[in-house]
Order: C-alpha cells, then sequence, then structure tokens
C-alpha cells in the first residue's frame, strides 16, 4: 500500500440508546437526518473535502444499514484504488470473539489496517456530531504547533459544559487537564471526539492501554489523561462553527429546526463544501395545487399535497390533501393521512399515518411518533371519543 | 434472455425546431422534467429492460451529452463486460453508415437482438415484452407504435442489422426506419402498440406543452414510478429549501432552490433561486438559473444559468413560450 500522510478512523459503532426507535434497526451514525442525509455524511464528506482519502469506518451495532449505505464509498468520492473507505467490523482471533470494548480498543484492534499506510497522523472521527469541518485546516495546526495530540474543542454555554468532556487550557490552548463531565466544570471547552494523534504515540499508548487490565479503554477516559500524566503535548484546537451532537430525539429534531434558520451557521448550500449522500434517484418534488409549504426543507420524491409549516421532508415522503405538518421531521418514504393534524414531532420511515389522526403536542419534549406510538394514540383517542 | 438485447440510441438528430433548446447541445441532452435529460427515459427503459450494452452514436455538439452520461455509471453501466459506448462519426451522414464505421463493437457483441431508438422519446417502457412479442411472431423487425402512429423505436436482430448495414448501398436504406418504410421489402415487419404515456420532442412546442402535461399526476405518474426509475447524472444538492414568504402550488421542483417567491403551475429545474415577491407561472426555469426579485414570469422557459434581474416582465403565451437562452442576463430595462 502506498503510503499515507494521515488516515482516518471513525468511530460509528455507536448504539445511540436515547434516540430510542430510531436507532432500533440501525447504529446511530446511519440516523437520517436534514431531509437527504445521514449522520455519518458529514464526516466522511468532511474527510473527502479536506483531502483525507484513506477512512477506516469501525462498525459494531446494527451495522446493516451502515455498511450496505457506505459500500464502496463511492458516494463520497472515498472509492479509491489507494485507500479509500474501508469499514472495519470487530473480528475474532483464533482465541477468542473480540468486540469493540471502547473507543481506544476498537482503535487498537485496527492497529494492522492503519499500519498498511504508514502514516504520520491518525484522525480519530466520532460519527455521531452534525458539523463541517476542514481537518486539514486542523492537520496544519498540529504540525505547526508540533503537538503529540491535538483535540478540536469548541466553546458550549457554561451551564451545559458539565455534559461534555471538558478540556482545561493554558492561554496558548496547551490541554492541562481533561474532566469527562465535570460537576463544576472550570472551562467551557468541550471535546468534539476529533483528534489527530503523532501515529508513533498513538500506536504506543494504545498497546500500554490494552495491556492494562484497569483500563475501560476509552480515549477520553484512559488514553487522554495517560498521556497528560506522561506531560505529552496535548494541543486543544478552537473550533467555531455549528457543531452538535444528536444524541437525543430532541436534539435531532432540533437540529433539524437549525437547518430552517437562516442565521445558523450550518449552510447546507455552499457548494465549495459539499453534504453528500447516497441519492436517492427518485423524481422532483411535486408540490400540488392545494399544498401550501411554508418555511421547510423538502428533498425529492415527495408528493406534497397537503399544508407544511416548519417542517423537513426526506425522500418519498407523502403528505395527502387537508394534512397539516408543524414543526415535524418527517423521515423517509413515509405517508400522511388525509386530514390528519401532526406538530412537533419526528415521524418514523416509512410509517403510514392512517386518515384523520390527529397528533397535538403542547409539552417541551418531541414525539417521536413510530407504529407502537399510534396504536397507543389511536386507542387514547378512542377512549376520550367514548367518555 | 434478458442479456440478449443491445441497445442502440441514435442520438444525431439536427436541431431543427427545437431552436435555442439546442443551441449548445445535442437535442439529446436537453433538459426536461426538473432533473432529467431527454436522453434519460430512452436510455434508462434499456437498463430497466435488461440491456446492459448500449451504444450512443452521437452528433456534434455533443461535449454535454457525454459529459452527462459519463462512464454510464449513474445508469449502472459502468461494467467490466458490455457498458455504455459513444460512437461519434463525424463524416458519415445517414444512420446505416454511421453504423459502419463501428461494426467491431457489433460484430463484439454476443446479444441476439437490437433495440435501435431515437433520443429524444419520453415515455416509461418495458421493452421484454416487446421482444416477446418479436420472437412469438417471428418478426424481422418490429416497430414500436403510439397511438398507431410510429414512435420511431425498433427492434430487429443484430444479424438483421448487420444485413442491413452490410447491404445499404444496395437497398439504398439509410436508416433501420427506411428499411420498415419501405413497402416494396420483403422482411416480416410487426407492430407494438404501446398504450402508456408517451411523447417524441421534436420542436420547442412539443417541450413546452409536454412539459406543463407532466403537472397532471396521471401523466406523471405513468413517467414514474418506484418500479422502472428513471436514472440520472446524479448531483449532490442539499432538499429544496421553501423560505417565509413563498407560495408554491402544482409544481415540480427539484433539488438546491432556494425559494422565496410564488410558483403556480411550473416547473423548476436543481438549484435555482427565486426572490422574493417574484411571481412564476406556466414556465419552465431550468438549471442554475436565477431569477431575482418583483420578477413576473409567464409562459417561459429560461434555459440554463440564466440570471432573471430585480423587477423583469417576462412573458410568453400557451401558444408561444418566450425561450430565453443559456446563459443570457435579462435586466428589468431589456425585458419590458
Amino acid at each position: 500500500m502506498a503510503k499515507q500522510k494521515c488516515v482516518a478512523m471513525l468511530l460509528a459503532g455507536g448504539k445511540g440508546s436515547r434516540l430510542k426507535e430510531l436507532t432500533e434497526n440501525l447504529a446511530k451514525p446511519a440516523v437520517p437526518f436534514g431531509g437527504k442525509y445521514r449522520i455519518i455524511d458529514f464526516p466522511l464528506s468532511n474527510c473527502a473535502n479536506s483531502g483525507i482519502h484513506t477512512v477506516g469506518v469501525l462498525t459494531q451495532y446494527q451495522p446493516l444499514v451502515l455498511n450496505s449505505y457506505i459500500g464502496i464509498g463511492s458516494a463520497w468520492d472515498l472509492d479509491r484504488k489507494n485507500g479509500g473507505v474501508t469499514v472495519l467490523p470487530p473480528y475474532s482471533e483464533s482465541s477468542e470473539v473480540k468486540w469493540y470494548s471502547g473507543t481506544a480498543s476498537a482503535i487498537y484492534q485496527n492497529l494492522n489496517y492503519i499500519k498498511q499506510y504508514d502514516p504520520e497522523y491518525v484522525l480519530i472521527l466520532s460519527g455521531d456530531h452534525i458539523y463541517k469541518m476542514n481537518y486539514d485546516a486542523m492537520l496544519d495546526y498540529h504540525v505547526e504547533k508540533q503537538a503529540d495530540v491535538t483535540i478540536s474543542v469548541i466553546e458550549v454555554p457554561w451551564d451545559e459544559a458539565s455534559r461534555f468532556g471538558i478540556m482545561n487550557t493554558d492561554t496558548d490552548y496547551n490541554v492541562t487537564r481533561f474532566d469527562e463531565k465535570p460537576e463544576k466544570p472550570e472551562s467551557n471547552l468541550a471535546s468534539m471526539g476529533i483528534y489527530i494523534f503523532k501515529w508513533s504515540i498513538l500506536q504506543k499508548y494504545l498497546e500500554m492501554d490494552e495491556s492494562n487490565p484497569d483500563s475501560s479503554n476509552d480515549f477520553g477516559k484512559d488514553v487522554i489523561p495517560a498521556m497528560l500524566a506522561d506531560n505529552l503535548k496535548l494541543i486543544a484546537y478552537p473550533f467555531k462553527g455549528y457543531w452538535k451532537d444528536v444524541g437525543t430525539v430532541k436534539s435531532l429534531w432540533e437540529a433539524n429546526m437549525d437547518l430552517l434558520d437562516d442565521e445558523q451557521d450550518l449552510n447546507l448550500f455552499e457548494y465549495s463544501w459539499r453534504i453528500y449522500s447516497v441519492n436517492p434517484n427518485q423524481p422532483p418534488q411535486i408540490i400540488g395545487s392545494q399544498a401550501e409549504v411554508k418555511h421547510s426543507l423538502v428533498n425529492e420524491g415527495c408528493i406534497i399535497d397537503g399544508a407544511i409549516e416548519q417542517s423537513v421532508m426526506f425522500q418519498g415522503v407523502e403528505v395527502e390533501e387537508k394534512a397539516v405538518l408543524k414543526e415535524c421531521v418527517v423521515m423517509p418514504n413515509a405517508r400522511i393521512g388525509r386530514g390528519s393534524f401532526i406538530e412537533r414531532a419526528i415521524v418514523m420511515s416509512d410509517l403510514e399515518i392512517p386518515e384523520n389522526t390527529i397528533i397535538r403536542n403542547s409539552s417541551n419534549d418531541i414525539l417521536l411518533v413510530t407504529e407502537q406510538f399510534l396504536a397507543e394514540h389511536v386507542e387514547q383517542q378512542t377512549k376520550v371519543e367514548e367518555a | 434472455m434478458k442479456k440478449s438485447m443491445l441497445g442502440v440510441i441514435d442520438a444525431t438528430m439536427l436541431p431543427g425546431e427545437m431552436g435555442d433548446l439546442a443551441l449548445y447541445r445535442s437535442p439529446a441532452a436537453i433538459p426536461f422534467a426538473g432533473r432529467y435529460r431527454l436522453i434519460d427515459f430512452v436510455l434508462s427503459n434499456m437498463v430497466n429492460s435488461g440491456v446492459q450494452s448500449v451504444a450512443i452514436f452521437p452528433r456534434s455538439p455533443y461535449r454535454s451529452l457525454m459529459d452527462h452520461l459519463g462512464s454510464g455509471k449513474d445508469w449502472d453501466l459502468n461494467r467490466k463486460r458490455d457498458g455504455l459506448f459513444f460512437f461519434p462519426s463525424p463524416t458519415k451522414e445517414g444512420q446505416l453508415d454511421r453504423m459502419s464505421e463501428h461494426l467491431d463493437y457489433f460484430h463484439r457483441s454476443d446479444q441476439k437482438y437490437v433495440i435501435v431508438s431515437n433520443c429524444t422519446t419520453v415515455a416509461n417502457m418495458d421493452f421484454a415484452p416487446v421482444l416477446d412479442r418479436f420472437i412469438k411472431q417471428n418478426c424481422d423487425i418490429l416497430e414500436i407504435t403510439h397511438k398507431g402512429e410510429p414512435t420511431y423505436i425498433y427492434l430487429l436482430s443484430l444479424d438483421l442489422l448487420l444485413r442491413l448495414i452490410e447491404n445499404r448501398h444496395e437497398t439504398g436504406y439509410e436508416s433501420v426506419q427506411a428499411a420498415i418504410e419501405d413497402e416494396a421489402s420483403s422482411l416480416t415487419k410487426c407492430h407494438y402498440e404501446f398504450e402508456g404515456f408517451l411523447k417524441r420532442i421534436r420542436t420547442v412546442d412539443d417541450y413546452y406543452q409536454t412539459s406543463m402535461q407532466l403537472l397532471e399526476k396521471d401523466k406523471w405518474s405513468e413517467l414514474f414510478n418506484e418500479f422502472q426509475p428513471i436514472y440520472t447524472k446524479v448531483k449532490d444538492e442539499p432538499p429544496t429549501n421553501y423560505l417565509a414568504g413563498s407560495y408554491v402550488t402544482n409544481a415540480m421542483i427539484a433539488n438546491g432552490c432556494i425559494i422565496s417567491g410564488e410558483v403556480n403551475h411550473s416547473i423548476v429545474f436543481r438549484a435555482v433561486t427565486i426572490g422574493k415577491n417574484t411571481t412564476i407561472k406556466n414556465s419552465i426555469i431550468m438549471q442554475k438559473s436565477k431569477i431575482g426579485e418583483n420578477c413576473v414570469l409567464e409562459h417561459v422557459i429560461i434555459d440554463k444559468d440564466v440570471s432573471v434581474e430585480d423587477g423583469a416582465v417576462l412573458r410568453g403565451t400557451p401558444e408561444k413560450p418566450l425561450l430565453i437562452k443559456k446563459g443570457s442576463v435579462e435586466s428589468a430595462v431589456t425585458s419590458s
């Protein structure tokens, strides 16, 4: 294999259990987002746009959808003679099957993959976040600062800092301490889960970590603290721009709604930094003569005959006449029956909402409309009517 | 059986009454139905019917056609065996003459039958039952008809096609069409009547009327279905953004558009922007055109990359739509 300057390792095995039924049959990175994408399109497109063409994608939880989605990487222009995308599932050795027990062990078990390319640097990414970032600029920063490790950080609101892994730094962004979800944060620089390591150092510390029986094999909890303890040069790379962890139904909904906000920084229309995705190859969207489309994102293959407002429609969604959707995210190929009303909800893929289904939501939460939700909801409605 | 048909698309049609739509491009490459080019329909029909080897005979200018087709990947025609072939023939005029310059392709193919088609027929058609009929009726040459009229799509055996090419000087046939139209010939000719939606686009008027018909749901659904998809070159456009103040009814809209104005009974291709307080009716706006604010567009066809500046008023009539050339700039002054 030809030598590569930088190899990216994309951790895509996350279960994302707080996304409830959305991740019942697929891994979190495969969750649909933004009318046509899946979450993993963002790091993969960032790689392609940053000129990083060797990407190992580590899968574990429910990999079928993700594997077939990634294919040979052609959607992201990552089908390369040299490098390209390689899906790296856990595998068995002669003695045992090794599941990826933590982020660090996942990389450890694929050291041979990285070795093939004899890189100088390894970029570790997670498949859980929505953001556009030039990793090449981060790599330049890493080289310029002569760091052993560079960790991308973003300023988060102080009152939310205790939800994140927090980097404490000096004024030159040298990392002095790492606190995982601190109760009383002393900094509001949150780790974005994006690391650039010198390959030689990464290899050494992963081997040390693996031989430590007390380690939980996690970058944030084990590897980074061990490096700090050894006085390696860890530096924070301050990122400015849109970045969102879509770990819950509500945050996934919010991130979709953010796309409708003209003021936010995530511009999907930027030609020079396209977010690529597997094309569903459907005809243009049809907006019917009775339709009202207000402030919404609509993808190809949709047929809209009802009223939609402040909503995101994935490919192949049908909204029948007199149906009304407000602040909804409708996943691919769902059909909203005539006369229905739904607000502040995510509607699951392929779901058929029967005619005249009324789903109101005055709570702060976001409803996840699934087959089961419909069954329970219809039962409730009948009870109300009977009473 | 499935592998047994070759596809030949004759894309040498002269611009004729296509006017400025074919100014810089082959009629085969004229944008159509929001995200397609005319050739996508015939080509997708072939692929969906199991054809794995397609030969395209273009006429200059064919840059945009080649750019559109690329390696054939988007039609699944980037194959190790068979696939998509492009056979320019700059010095020859007749269809069979052109084919005679590329005899190797026909000799090397092991398919038994050939579909020979024009490049601007818009339909969603399965050729498999056509082949069944051809075999069952022992035809030499079969013509597909629509409402009894010729569609200029033919099915014949590769052997016969080779003979037509070889004997073209003796017979005087310039094309497969000439062979079927020769009443004196001894060939067994059959017809296959296609029942669905079919239009052959030959004039600006055909183009405009057929486009407008696609806004009728029953016509649209005869052309587009999930089992026989129409393939096209993939572009990575985001979903279309309908901004506050937009009002869109009865329209076909491709991805990547940003719409602030009003669109009614119109077709909008990808990556078009439509400014505030602009009204677009009964019109076709092709890809990447920019329509400014406070414009009025009625019965117009706006080609690619056109810029319509704020306040411009452009009006055609249903019988004679106003056609704005690719890349032009329309200001409020020139249009009024």
